[in-house]
C-alpha cells in the first residue's frame, strides 16, 4: 500500500507529520514525542531535516522556530557492554550539563496570542500534575484555569521518566495514592481517548542487604493490610519470574504483580486535551517571571506574555517548584537532583516486571515498544537542575544491569538523557496551602515518583479545592511540617 | 543491482548463508552490498506496518538494512564486512519476510494506523489490542548467549581531535601534521576520503591526501564517535574502535574538537520512498565506485550538483537511465539530457523496484522502467555532537536542513569546538578542504 515514508525507523509517515500538528503539536520535539519520530535505530539521522522542512514549509512553525530536537547520545547504537567498560572514578561527584543553547527554549516558540487578563486559579507547571489537576477541577466544574507551561508538554520529568508505576511504598499514605492511581489509569483510554498502554507485569524488588531484605518484610505486612498482594520470593522464585536473573548478591526479594510500566507522554496529551475540551486554557512556552503580592495574597502571576490576576495559584513546577516559589520569597526544602535513564534497541518481550536492586538504585524494565529502559540513582549527584547526560551513567547502568542479566550485553543503547527528582527531606510530596501566602497552594515534591501519584493526587486536591471540605493529605504533607518537624520518612525511593 | 560485468576483483570470493541459502560475496565487502549484487534488495520487514525493506543509505544512518547477524539482532549489513559462513536473517517478518502475514497490516491500514486513539477505552478490544500490539511490537530478539567482555578501554589525550576523515578533515590533518601538532583523526568507514571516495565525482575536486604524510598514528579508521562529554578530567570524545577481537572504547580528551564528520543522506519523503531498491544517491556511488555494483536502468530523483554529477558516474560505467527529475527547478542548462524538472514522485514494485512515475512540470504523469531509484540530495549536516558540545544549530530553511553555525575560520559559538565541511551547510569538497585547513590553522594560534 502506498505510504510516503518520512521516518522509515518507527514507519512515521509524512501524514502522521500533519495529524500531529493538527492536534496543536507543531513544535520538533512535540511531533517527535507524538509520532514517534526519530525515536527508533537512527535516532532521528535521515529524518529530521524532512520533518523540520515539512513543518516550515506547511507553516506549522515560523522559520525560527525550527529547533533540532535535543541531542540523545551515543550517536550511533553501542553495546552495553562496551559502554561498560568505560573507567568510573566513583570518587567523583559526576559532571557535565546540557549546553546552553540545548537547555533554553527558542523565544520564537513562544505563542503569539494574548494570555487571558484573570483566571481563578493560575497552575504553574504542565507536567501530569499541574495538567491533572487542571483536568480534575474542570470535571468538578471549575473551568477558569490557565495551565502555564515554560517548555513543550513532556519538556519535564513528566516527559523523561521511566513510565514505572508500583504500590509497593513504604508508608500507608503512598501505597493508598498509587493504589488509586493505578485505578484511575486503568479507565484513563475511557475517560480521555488516548492509550497509554498499562502493562501489569509486577515490579520486583531486589535486596542486597538484610536491612532492606526487613525493608520489603515489613512491606509485606503493609501492603497486605491495604489490600496490595505483594509477596516476598526467594532468590530462585525470582529467578522464575525473570528467566536469566542472575540475583548476583542479592539476599531477598519482594514483588508485586499488581504494578506495572506505562507510556508516560500520552497521559500529558490526554489531559490536556481533556483540559482543553472543557474550556481550560494550556499556554505551553510560557514562562512565569515573577508574582505580585498584596495583603497575604498571590493577585497576579507575571509570565513572559503578560500578567494573569487570579484568585489561586498552584505550584507544580516539580524540580522547578523552588525556583519558581523564590520569585514569590517562599523558601521550599526541595532540591532538585539530576537523575539520568536510557532506553535500548527494541526486542521482542522477555522482561516481564520492572526489577530494581533497591541498594543501588538499578531499575529496568521493557517497554511496550520492546526497548530496554532503565536507570541508576548516583550517590554522588550534587543538588542542581542539570539535565546533561554522562559517559559515567551508562557505565554504571550497563555494568549493574549485565551483572543481573548478563544476556544482554550485546544489546544497543539508542539513547540516554536525564531529568530531575524534586527532592524533599523526607522523600514525601509538599501539598496543600503555604503558610504565610493563602492562596498559593503547593503540589511539588514527589521525588521521582509525582507521575504515579498524579491522577490520584491531582483527583483529591480538586475536590478540596472546589468543595473546600478537609482532607488530611493537605495537612499531613503541608510545607509546615518541615518547620515543625514531624516528619515520616519514606524509604521505598529507587536511586 | 548486479555486479557490473567489468567489476575489478576486490577480494576473496565467498558464500554467506542467508536463512539456508547460499549467497555469493566478496570477503570484506558490506554484506548488505552482497545481498543487493546477488539479487536480494528486501532484508526486512518493517517495524509497524510489515512493509518490505532494503537498504537504502550505506551508512548506518537509517535502520532498512538491519538484520540478525550470527545470532546478534539489529547488525547494520551495511557497515558489517561479509565473512565466510556468516549467518544472516531477515527480522520482524512471520513465517518469513517473503510471505509475511502482518503484511496485511499495511493494507488494513492505508491511511495509517493511530496507535494512540485506536481502540482507546473500548472494552475488552483495547486489552486484546495491549497484548497483541506487545508481540508485533520489538524488533529482533535478545541474544541467546551472553556477550564477552570487549578489550579493555583506553584514555588517550592529545592537543586536537578531529572527526571524520573526508575532504575537510584530511586538509586540517594535513595542516596540523605539517606544523607538527599532535592530533588524533577517526574516521568511522573502512577508508578515508568521504565523498571524494564514494561520492559522485566533482570538477575541481582535490586528490584525496595520501595517509602517509599524516603525522605517524594519527589515523585510525572504523572508529565510530559516540558521544562529546565532559567528566572530572575534562571533555572528551568516547570512540569505539573496531579491532579484530572486539570494539574497544577509547576516551579521548582533546583541547580543541575540529569536526567534520559530513552528513547523513536523508529520507525524502515520497510515496514508496522506503521500498527496497530505492537508495540514497550516496550509497548508489559508494556501490558503484567501491564494489562495482550497480542497477540496471536507475531513475534519480533529487536536486543539486551531485545528483547530476551522479547521472554521469552512473553512465560512464553503462547503466542506463530512465529518467532524471529534479525536484526544486528546472534543471541547469547541459546538466543531463533526460533532466526534467518534476514533482510527486513514486516508487512502484511489489517487494522491490520495478518502475517510478513522477509529474514533469510540462506535460502529464510519466511511468518509466527501474530495478532502482536512486534519491540525490544534499546530505543533512551531522550536527548532532557539535550541538552536544555547544555549537549553534540553525536550520537552512532554503535547503530544508540543520547546520552548524561556524564562521569562515571554523569558529562555533563553543571556545572548543570547530566545524568545517559539510556540517556548516554543503559546498564542494574542494571548498570543505580548504575551510579544513582555515579551522585548522585557526585552532592551532589559540592552543596553549
Amino acid at each position: 500500500m502506498s505510504k510516503s515514508m518520512i521516518c522509515s525507523c518507527e514507519d512515521v509517515t509524512a501524514d502522521d507529520v500533519r495529524h500531529a500538528v493538527s492536534r496543536g503539536y507543531c513544535d520538533v520535539e512535540s511531533v517527535k514525542r507524538y509520532t514517534g519520530f526519530g525515536t527508533g535505530i537512527c535516532q532521528g539521522k535521515s529524518c529530521l531535516s524532512a520533518v523540520a522542512a515539512l513543518l516550515e514549509k506547511e507553516k506549522a512553525l515560523k522559520p525560527d522556530a525550527v529547533v533540532p530536537f535535543t541531542p540523545r547520545p551515543p550517536l550511533f547504537p553501542t553495546e552495553l557492554r562496551l559502554l561498560a567498560s568505560a573507567p568510573v572514578d566513583e570518587s567523583q561527584p559526576p559532571v557535565g550539563g546540557l549546553p546552553q543553547d540545548v537547555d533554553a527554549f527558542a523565544s520564537a516558540l513562544r505563542p503569539e496570542g494574548p494570555l487571558p487578563a484573570k483566571a481563578k486559579v493560575v497552575i504553574i507547571g504542565g507536567g501530569i500534575m499541574g495538567l491533572a489537576l487542571a483536568y480534575n477541577l474542570a470535571r468538578e466544574g471549575e473551568t477558569d484555569v490557565v495551565v502555564l507551561e515554560r517548555g513543550y508538554l513532556c519538556a519535564g520529568a513528566s516527559g523523561r521518566n521511566g513510565g514505572g508505576v508500583r504500590m509497593q511504598w513504604g508508608t500507608p499514605a503512598l501505597v493508598e495514592l498509587a493504589k488509586r492511581s493505578i485505578d484511575l489509569m486503568k479507565g484513563f483510554a475511557r475517560d480521555l481517548g488516548i492509550n497509554v498502554w498499562l502493562r501489569q507485569g509486577g515490579y520486583l524488588f531486589l535486596a542486597r542487604t538484610d536491612a532492606v531484605a526487613k525493608r520489603l518484610e515489613r512491606n509485606v505486612t503493609l501492603h497486605n493490610r491495604y489490600g496490595v498482594p505483594t509477596r516476598l520470593v526467594t532468590p530462585d522464585a525470582a529467578r522464575d519470574i525473570v528467566p536469566g536473573l542472575t540475583m548476583k548478591g542479592c539476599v531477598a526479594a519482594s514483588f508485586n504483580p499488581e504494578d506495572g510500566v506505562i507510556f508516560p507522554w500520552p497521559f500529558l496529551w490526554g489531559y490536556a486535551q481533556g483540559c482543553k475540551k472543557k474550556g481550560v486554557r494550556v499556554e505551553t512556552y510560557t514562562d512565569v517571571t515573577g508574582f505580585e503580592v498584596s495583603g497575604g495574597q498571590v493577585r497576579k502571576v507575571k509570565t513572559d506574555r503578560g500578567d494573569i490576576a487570579c484568585d489561586t495559584v498552584v505550584l507544580a513546577s516539580g524540580a522547578w517548584s523552588p525556583e519558581v516559589a523564590k520569585l514569590v520569597d517562599v523558601q521550599l526544602p526541595n532540591e532538585p537532583h539530576r537523575h539520568e535513564i536510557l532506553s535500548t534497541e527494541p526486542l521482542k518481550p522477555f522482561l516481564g516486571p520492572l526489577v530494581s536492586v533497591l541498594d543501588s538504585g538499578l531499575y529496568f524494565s521493557q517497554s511496550m515498544r520492546g526497548e530496554i529502559v532503565g536507570g541508576m540513582g548516583d550517590p554522588k549527584e550534587p543538588a542542581g537542575l542539570n539535565m546533561g547526560s554522562t559517559l559515567r551513567f551508562v557505565s554504571r547502568f550497563a555494568r549493574a544491569l549485565m551483572e543481573q542479566m548478563p544476556h544482554v550485553g550485546h544489546v544497543k543503547v539508542l539513547r540516554q538523557w536525564a531529568g530531575c527528582y524534586d527532592v524533599t527531606p523526607d522523600n514525601n510530596p509538599i501539598l496543600g496551602r503555604t503558610p504565610g501566602l493563602d492562596n498559593l497552594l503547593q503540589m511539588s515534591g514527589f521525588v521521582g515518583h509525582g507521575f504515579m501519584m498524579a491522577p490520584a493526587v491531582a483527583e483529591r486536591m480538586a475536590k478540596w479545592m472546589v468543595t473546600g471540605e478537609s482532607d488530611e493529605l493537605f495537612t499531613r504533607f503541608n510545607l509546615r511540617r518541615f518547620a515543625e518537624g514531624s516528619l515520616e520518612r519514606e524509604d521505598m525511593i529507587i536511586g | 543491482m548486479r555486479r557490473l560485468p567489468d567489476a575489478s576483483l576486490r577480494g576473496r570470493a565467498i558464500t554467506v548463508d542467508l536463512e539456508g541459502e547460499s549467497i555469493p560475496a566478496i570477503e570484506g565487502e558490506p554484506v548488505a552490498c552482497s545481498l543487493v549484487a546477488a539479487g536480494e534488495p528486501m532484508l526486512a520487514r518493517s517495524v509497524k506496518y510489515h512493509r518490505p525493506r532494503g537498504p537504502y543509505c550505506f551508512a548506518a544512518a537509517c535502520s532498512h538494512c538491519l538484520m540478525r547477524v550470527d545470532g546478534l539482532p539489529n547488525v547494520y549489513t551495511c557497515r558489517t564486512p561479509a565473512r565466510e559462513g556468516m549467518k544472516l536473517e531477515r527480522q520482524n517478518a512471520y513465517p518469513s519476510a517473503k510471505v509475511d502475514v502482518f503484511e496485511t497490516i499495511d493494507w488494513f491500514f492505508p491511511k495509517g494506523l493511530d496507535h494512540h486513539e485506536m481502540f482507546a477505552g473500548v472494552p475488552v478490544a483495547e486489552q486484546v489490542m495491549a497484548k497483541v500490539a506487545r508481540q508485533l511490537a520489538g524488533l529482533g530478539l535478545l541474544p541467546k548467549e551472553a556477550a564477552p567482555t570487549p578489550p579493555e578501554s583506553r584514555t588517550v589525550r592529545t592537543r586536537v581531535a578531529v572527526v571524520g576523515a573526508g575532504a575537510a578533515g584530511l586538509a586540517a590533518a594535513r595542516e596540523l601534521t605539517e606544523r607538527g601538532i599532535p592530533f588524533l583523526l577517526f574516521e568511522r568507514e573502512d577508508h578515508v576520503g568521504g565523498r571524494l571516495a564514494h561520492g559522485a565525482p566533482e570538477r575541481d575536486a582535490p586528490e584525496i591526501t595520501d595517509v602517509a604524510t599524516l603525522a605517524p598514528a594519527s589515523l585510525t579508521t572504523r572508529a565510530t564517535v559516540l558521544g562529546l562529554y565532559d567528566d572530572e578530567a575534562g571533555r572528551f570524545l568516547a570512540v569505539g574502535v573496531w579491532e579484530p577481537t572486539g570494539t574497544r572504547l577509547l576516551k579521548v580528551y582533546a583541547e580543541r574538537f575540529l569536526l567534520t564528520p559530513g552528513g547523513h543522506p536523508p529520507m525524502v519523503p515520497f510515496e514508496n520512498n522506503d521500498l527496497p531498491g530505492v537508495y540514497a544517491g550516496r550509497a548508489a556511488s559508494l556501490l558503484l565506485r567501491r564494489h562495482d555494483v550497480a542497477p540496471k536502468v536507475a531513475a534519480l530523483v533529487g536536486w543539486g550538483d551531485e545528483l547530476y554529477g551522479l547521472a554521469r558516474l552512473l553512465e560512464e560505467r553503462g547503466v542506463k537511465l530512465s529518467a532524471v527529475v529534479d525536484l526544486k527547478g528546472p534543471p541547469p542548462s547541459g546538466a543531463h539530457a533526460l533532466a526534467v524538472e518534476g514533482s510527486e514522485p513514486k516508487a512502484h514494485g511489489m517487494r522491490s523496484v520495478s518502475a517510478f512515475s513522477f509529474t514533469p512540470r510540462e506535460g502529464s504523469r510519466r511511468k518509466v522502467h527501474c530495478d532502482a531509484v536512486l534519491v540525490s540530495v544534499p546530505v543533512s549536516p551531522s550536527f548532532e555532537l557539535a550541538r552536544q558540545g555547544g555549537a549553534k544549530v540553525s536550520f537552512d530553511a532554503g535547503r530544508g536542513l540543520f547546520r552548524v553555525e561556524a564562521d569562515a575560520d571554523g569558529r562555533t559559538e563553543a571556545p572548543d569546538i570547530f566545524a568545517a565541511g559539510d556540517l556548516t551547510g554543503g559546498g564542494s569538497a574542494k571548498d570543505a578542504a580548504a575551510a579544513g585547513r582555515r579551522a585548522a590553522q585557526t585552532l592551532v594560534g589559540g592552543l596553549s
